[in-house]
């Protein structure tokens, strides 16, 4: 039983821990050890590893959102420059 | 946005700062249409943000001696165009709020793989927009610099004057609560 609650302790802490970097670990901000931890608990976490992978698909669309350069802004500023005192 | 070399890009500050309008005029080509995409994210209307980013540069000209050049001179104009889109923001009435909660939805499905038709990338893209709309305004500005610019994270983190620790802290928060977003919208439209 006290095995049992020392177990779900650590595994939580871990829980805990990953679920604040996995955006570290997307951006490989992690030092290799600390990657390793993040992969060992998604090894054995559904949850983790089902924010992980979403959060993946999430950053590929947010990516996806930039937009193309608006050439026309320039003249814009340009001209208010101008007109400035 | 275009990334002049830092040298090239120092000597038209430096003009700028002793009242060259001409370098001043070339920064502003430089930066103008990226600053411009920033600033949508935080206002109503393309028309908003025109005037918005054109405000933005006529304080950087104003400012310019107050310019320093331990920062690059597109993070200190990013910073003032926030700033002036926060200022426009908040004379609006607030629109959907984003929970900032970062728990995962226990029923929701993995949408990780979901195949995507044209038409779903359109509506994904929708989705995605209100997400990050929705978001207050101090963790919209990481995820639209870091996640949708492309800035690194130093720059990022420079722009909002906060140290990179605290910047990622706001970011992973921001991409969590978006990441729940689209959790809500497959759970109702499945993946």
């Amino acid at each position: 039983m006290i095995r049992r609650l020392i177990a779900h302790h650590r595994y939580m802490r871990e829980h805990r821990w990953t679920h604040a970097h996995l955006s570290d670990y997307i951006d490989e901000g992690l030092d290799s050890g600390h990657t390793a931890r993040v992969q060992d608990h998604v090894g054995i976490c559904p949850d983790c590893h089902r924010v992980l992978a979403t959060l993946r698909r999430t950053l590929e669309g947010l990516r996806a959102l930039r937009t193309e350069p608006s050439p026309g802004v320039a003249g814009g500023v340009i001209e208010r420059l101008r007109k400035a005192p | 946005m275009r990334r002049a070399g830092p040298e090239q890009e120092a000597a038209l500050v430096e003009r700028a700062q002793e009242g060259d309008r001409a370098a001043f005029e070339e920064l502003a080509r430089r930066h103008a249409d990226r600053l411009y995409a920033v600033v949508l994210r935080f206002v109503a209307d393309p028309e908003q943000a025109q005037e918005v980013t054109q405000e933005a540069f006529l304080r950087a000209w104003r400012g310019i001696g107050r310019f320093q050049a331990r920062s690059r001179f597109f993070t200190w104009l990013y910073r003032i165009g926030i700033n002036e889109a926060k200022r426009h923001a908040a004379r609006r009435p607030p629109v959907e709020v984003v929970s900032l909660d970062d728990e995962p939805i226990p029923e929701a499905p993995d949408w990780s793989e979901a195949p995507e038709t044209r038409a779903d990338q359109a509506e994904l893209r929708g989705v995605l927009e209100r997400a990050i709309r929705g978001l207050p305004i101090e963790y919209r500005a990481p995820i639209v610099l870091r996640d949708v610019e492309g800035l690194s994270t130093r720059e990022a983190a420079e722009v909002m004057d906060l140290g990179e620790a605290a910047f990622k802290s706001r970011l992973h928060r921001a991409r969590l609560a978006v990441r729940r977003t689209l959790d809500e919208y497959f759970l109702e439209v499945g993946p």
